[in-house]
């Protein structure tokens, strides 16, 4: 397994394309909130992108507005899973009150947001794109796997919002895009 | 001849006929009860019976055969499930060619084929499900029975109207014999609640460190090429869902509901130290949209009907003419456990497995099952 990580960290780089936006001026700081946007269990394939990628994040996949304090960056990974908002014991009307507010939120503080969308096609359907409809105009940037952008839903909204679009062929394949994305963190 | 003759020939003949049938529908029946063959590799340290860990199942229907590969050095403890369904043939099958192929070097590995052994002895009624199915090796055929979701009725009967399962969910009736939903076991519980402890007191007895159940599902089911994990293992089968990507095989993750009770990936985790993990793959077979249910069907995997509901986006998984046939299916389960236990090992060295002959998925997905099974009539 560790042979395949080492070889896609070598590949990753020619694998990822900017395409919308000017992705190079982007930046993020540490450390950064991950919290889920539809409850699916790929906020964990996040919370692992980052600990590889050696970034400073806390987890909390039911995040509040008031969770954002200490954090300079908003992760929203993007996605809707019945089994998710099961797990959590929420609705989907209370999921995405709670990310609506969460939007809210970071705009007033100023906090950065970076939505990731890792499911591909398999995490679109009618609620996953409510929720992404929703979401993406706060965005400063957007990471996705594609083949959930098939059909170009994301390029469409990016571009209407100038916000600069990844796309990576795998989840794997983000760990290098999200490792530039981030200022190295100064702190002792 | 007069016509008083002629009747009783008629009735001889008749009478000859229905005992032929009876007979041959009896002996088909009995076969049925028989279990397959599965031929274990030289690695194999011990075979277990189930009862083993709870005495109440011995010598009864549900006293399965657990494979027990254990390695030089101490590591990691997996355990393998197949068979927890008897219907869903990806799972059994690739439990059966760890059992037939592998070699542990590191670390203990238990594998149970047939969870379910009674689900294995009957049909599901009104389904017109084939008894068995047929895989040709080199050296000559293997057959296997095509099983229930459920524990035999002749073996846990009546079912309740409503089933109240050990983890407190109200369940219809019938899922009183279905293995995956009573966890965490009864030890005076009904068969499958009896079972489903002896698995559960198998786990913590032994330590097991990786819990793994293999299932199949439908095409139009939204669970469906996935790994369905408990909270506790959500960080290693991320790291194991994005190994599997880099083998051309995706999944997608689904994080095991507290409120669904009675599940493997729910108990499991919740009643012991092990990292549970169920995974799924897509068997038209189990589907509503399938047209005639049929051992080509169960192995070939193809079907119009579903190439149709496909083009109108109503299935979760991609399905085209070339179907989803059971050597992609089968070859899926086995590149999981592989990184799964990587995975493991990984995160946490002193859990360490290392196996050796492990069944390649590589070559199953390419030559199916046939090529690393075991060939028929071994001693």
């Amino acid at each position: 397994m560790k042979k395949y990580l080492i070889l896609c960290l070598l590949l990753s780089p020619v694998v990822f394309s900017s395409l919308l936006g000017t992705a190079e001026d982007v930046r993020f700081d540490q450390p950064a909130l991950i919290t889920s946007a539809g409850q699916a269990a790929e906020v964990h394939l996040a919370n692992v992108l980052f600990k590889r990628a050696g970034l400073t994040a806390t987890l909390n996949k039911t995040a509040e507005a008031a969770d954002l304090e200490g954090h300079k960056t908003l992760i929203l990974v993007l996605g809707v899973s019945l089994k998710g908002l099961g797990a959590a014991g929420i609705d989907a009307g209370h999921e995405k009150k709670r990310v609506e507010s969460l939007l809210l939120a970071a705009d007033e503080q100023s906090i950065p947001i970076l939505c990731l969308h890792l499911g591909g096609e398999a995490r679109r359907g009618d609620l996953s794109d409510q929720m992404i409809k929703t979401c993406l105009p706060h965005a400063a940037a957007v990471l996705v796997v594609k083949d959930g952008n098939k059909d170009g839903l994301f390029t469409a909204i990016c571009r209407n919002h100038n916000i600069p679009l990844i796309e990576v062929e795998k989840t794997v394949y983000a760990l290098e895009p999200l490792k530039n994305y981030f200022r190295q963190d100064r702190r002792p | 001849m007069n016509r008083h003759t002629i009747l009783k020939a008629a009735n001889a003949l008749l009478l000859a006929g229905v005992l032929s049938v009876t007979w041959f529908a009896g002996r088909a029946f009995h076969r049925m009860h028989v279990n397959d063959p599965i031929y274990p590799a030289p690695g194999l340290t011990e075979k277990i019976l189930l009862s083993r860990y709870h005495s109440a199942l011995r010598s009864g229907p549900a006293d399965t055969e657990i494979y027990l590969f254990s390695g030089k050095e101490k590591g990691g403890r997996l355990l393998v499930l197949g068979g927890t369904h008897p219907n869903e043939p990806a799972g059994f099958l690739a439990a059966v060619l760890m059992v037939e192929n592998l070699q542990v070097e590191k670390g203990d590995v238990w594998i149970i084929p047939r969870a379910n052994r009674s689900g294995f002895t009957h049909n599901d009624p009104q389904e017109a499900s084939p008894q068995r199915f047929v895989l040709t090796t080199a050296k000559g055929d293997r057959s296997f029975r095509f099983g229930s979701r459920l524990t035999n009725p002749v073996h846990q009967w009546p079912d309740p109207i409503l089933h109240i399962n050990p983890a407190g969910q109200v369940l219809s009736g019938s899922d009183s014999r279905n293995l995956n939903r009573a966890y965490p076991g009864k030890k005076e519980g009904v068969l499958t609640e009896r079972t489903a402890f002896a698995i559960m007191e198998l786990i913590r007895t032994e330590g097991i460190d990786l819990a793994l159940d293999l299932h199949e599902a439908a095409p139009e089911y939204p669970v469906i090429n996935a790994m369905v994990f408990h909270e506790n293992s959500a960080e290693l089968a991320a790291v194991a869902l994005m190994d599997l990507q880099l083998q051309n095989m995706d999944f997608r993750l689904e994080e095991s509901p507290p409120s669904l009770r009675g599940l493997s990936h729910r108990e499991w985790g919740d009643h012991s130290e092990a990292a549970s993990i169920l995974l799924e793959s897509a068997n038209v077979s189990h589907g509503r949209l399938k047209g005639k249910t049929s051992a080509s069907l169960i192995v070939e995997g193809r079907d119009k009907n579903y190439v149709r509901a496909a083009a109108r986006g109503l299935l979760f998984v991609p399905f085209d003419e070339a179907g989803i046939p059971l050597k992609e299916r089968v070859a899926r389960h086995l590149a999981a456990v592989r990184s799964l236990t990587a995975g493991l090992g990984d995160m946490h060295p002193d859990r360490e497995i290392i196996l050796h002959r492990f069944p390649s998925p590589e070559l199953v997905r390419e030559k199916g099952a046939e090529a690393c099974l075991a060939p028929p009539n071994q001693r």
